[in-house]
């Protein structure tokens, strides 16, 4: 799609700025109804497009991401532009720098369409957790996007935008992309830099790309990742380190915990249809175990939340907002933070308080830590068997909007089969493989830490396999 | 979890509750709790607790002056509406 698009560009079958006037008509037509977005940043993308223009009519080369047009989740600084994260409690900030991954953006000439709308905070399975207005379904209006970065899938899944980026704490990337039927990475943690992203839980969060397909999904992770000074947990990822796969000498591994109990029959079943295609590829397909994976969800719900807590203390009503006129300092703590909160984000907040308080911390928050190294391992072992694994992304299709807001627990669950890569590390990709009563099916492949790039190869025969 | 207990929890988080609104996260912090308590059937004797995304070891860097940090701050500043010579307003505490 991005190199149909620049190929369409260089060879002037379409000036840029058409381009982009054609992206905000689609959004002016369907986003009444979707709201993917939160804000968007009409003028600037167009003062670009015709630079853009006058480059490419100047005779002058331009790089494959010059001209596309992309969105951002509203968790991720533009330099001038508002950016909520979602929340009420930073409703009027503006942000005073980019981001490193909009600042590579930028560099390579990807033209910003607009912020799109979250769960607030990245805390939520749905996007009805935004303190502005629900996303929906681009497949079913009735029903959730998936979140948190709800708003980004459903823009590029209604063609509203090329491709999008998003962020990963649990599965905030893989899992809407899933219920919106498009590609989402998550890449392995540290290879693409947090600075810039509000912070949800640091030792967990990513930045990766939504999109049509992998090939774009590639070409986006290539620009964005890489060592930054501002980030020390950054590193650079080399593409070279990582062989080019091929399906023969392939072993993918079916972790049996993923296709147990819980997951919904037609999902299992395209899935399966899926697998046995790859084999009939000449692929080596094995049955693998991960014994802790169900561990995994109630180790996140501590140490997710533990990281919240610490994180979002920087909401103090003071920093980042106009000063309410309270009488005295407490006031405008509690009262801030109080309303400008919403009902998720507080109890997150308040149950990581409680699991690092004096007297907790070890039977919670050690434990978990503890746990998180065993899971770790158990991914780390497994891979000496296996190259890959596949499963699927979401135990459920998408359901409808209002069906789970009101039970916390079960929203969690959503996350079930996707939590387990950010605890490790490593990276994970949605790919779609079909669909049943017009909702998307898709699965999941995981791959050790830092495969990234041949993680993406091998998707890319994948998905020419499903296609 | 009680109402004592909840109300110390949001004193240290800094969040004021309206009394329905306590009710409710009590409740939900209750079974969360629940949930996450299956931990406690691993045995985890003698694991190291993985404090970090990876299980690589800390990076250190020598200890340099960021000129791109220094110059942020300012920018970073107007973020707040109630500055006072280049310091955040707040009422009086004492």
């Amino acid at each position: 799609m991005i190199k149909e698009i620049h190929n369409k560009l260089i060879n002037s079958e379409i000036t840029a700025t058409e381009l982009i006037k054609g992206y905000f008509q689609t959004i002016d037509e369907k986003d009444n109804q979707i709201k993917a977005f939160l804000t968007l940043t009409k003028d600037s993308a167009l003062e670009q497009a015709e630079k853009i223009d006058e480059k490419i009519k100047g005779g002058k080369e331009i790089n494959v991401l010059e001209g596309i047009p992309y969105a951002i989740k509203d968790n991720m600084l533009v330099k001038g532009v508002k950016t909520t994260a979602g929340s009420k409690i930073l409703e009027n900030y503006t942000a005073s720098f980019d981001a490193t991954v909009i600042k590579k953006l930028k560099k390579q000439g990807a033209i910003l369409l607009g912020k799109t709308n979250m769960d607030e905070f990245a805390m939520g399975s749905s996007t009805e957790n935004s303190a502005f207005f629900a996303t929906k379904n681009p497949h079913d209006l009735e029903r959730v996007p998936g979140g948190s970065s709800g708003g980004s899938a459903a823009s590029v899944a209604s063609k509203m935008s090329v491709f999008a980026l998003g962020s990963d704490t649990g599965g905030s990337i893989r899992q809407p992309a899933g219920f919106c039927g498009v590609v989402g990475f998550k890449p392995s943690y540290g290879t693409v830099s947090r600075y810039g992203l509000i912070a949800m839980a640091s030792s967990l969060d990513i930045i990766g790309p939504f999109a049509e397909n992998v090939e774009d999904a590639e070409i986006i992770f290539k620009s964005i990742t890489g060592k930054d000074s501002m980030d020390s947990t950054s590193q650079d990822i080399s593409v070279d380190t990582n062989k080019t796969q091929n399906i023969q000498n392939t072993v993918f591994g079916l972790p049996k915990e993923y296709f147990q109990e819980g997951l919904d029959d037609k999902i299992k079943k395209t899935i399966e249809e899926v697998i046995e295609k790859i084999k009939s590829q000449g692929a080596t397909i094995k049955e693998v175990s991960l014994p802790s994976t169900s561990y995994a969800l109630p180790c996140y719900y501590i140490i997710m939340p533990a990281e919240v807590s610490s994180n979002l203390a920087r909401f103090d009503g003071i920093r980042y907002s106009s000063i309410n006129d309270y009488p005295n300092l407490h006031d405008i703590y509690f009262k801030t933070r109080g309303e400008g909160f919403g009902e998720e984000v507080r109890r997150r907040i308040v149950l990581g308080t409680y699991v690092l308080s004096s007297g907790y911390y070890d039977a919670y928050y050690k434990k978990a830590q503890q746990v998180r190294r065993l899971i770790a391992k158990e991914f780390k072992e497994v891979f000496e068997e296996v190259d890959f694994l596949i499963t699927p992304t979401s135990p459920t299709f998408p359901f409808k909007i209002g069906e789970k807001v009101d039970d916390p627990l079960s929203m969690y669950l959503s996350d079930i089969f996707t939590v387990g890569a950010n605890i490790a590390g490593i990276p994970a990709i949605n790919l779609p493989c079909g669909k049943a009563d017009n909702l998307p099916i898709n699965m999941q492949i995981i791959g050790p830490y830092l495969s990234d790039f041949s993680l993406l190869n091998i998707s890319k025969t994948i998905e020419n396999i499903i296609l | 979890m009680d109402f004592k207990e909840i109300d110390h929890l949001l004193e240290l988080a800094r969040i004021e509750l309206s009394s329905q609104e306590k009710e409710k996260i009590a409740l939900d912090l209750g079974k969360i709790l629940d949930y996450v308590r299956q931990l406690q059937e691993l045995d985890t004797n003698n694991v190291e607790p993985m404090t970090g995304g990876t299980l690589l070891e800390n990076i250190c860097r020598e200890d340099n002056v960021n000129k791109e940090k220094q110059d942020l701050s300012k920018e970073l500043k107007k973020s707040a509406s109630n500055l006072k010579d280049d310091s955040f307003k707040i009422p009086p505490i004492f």
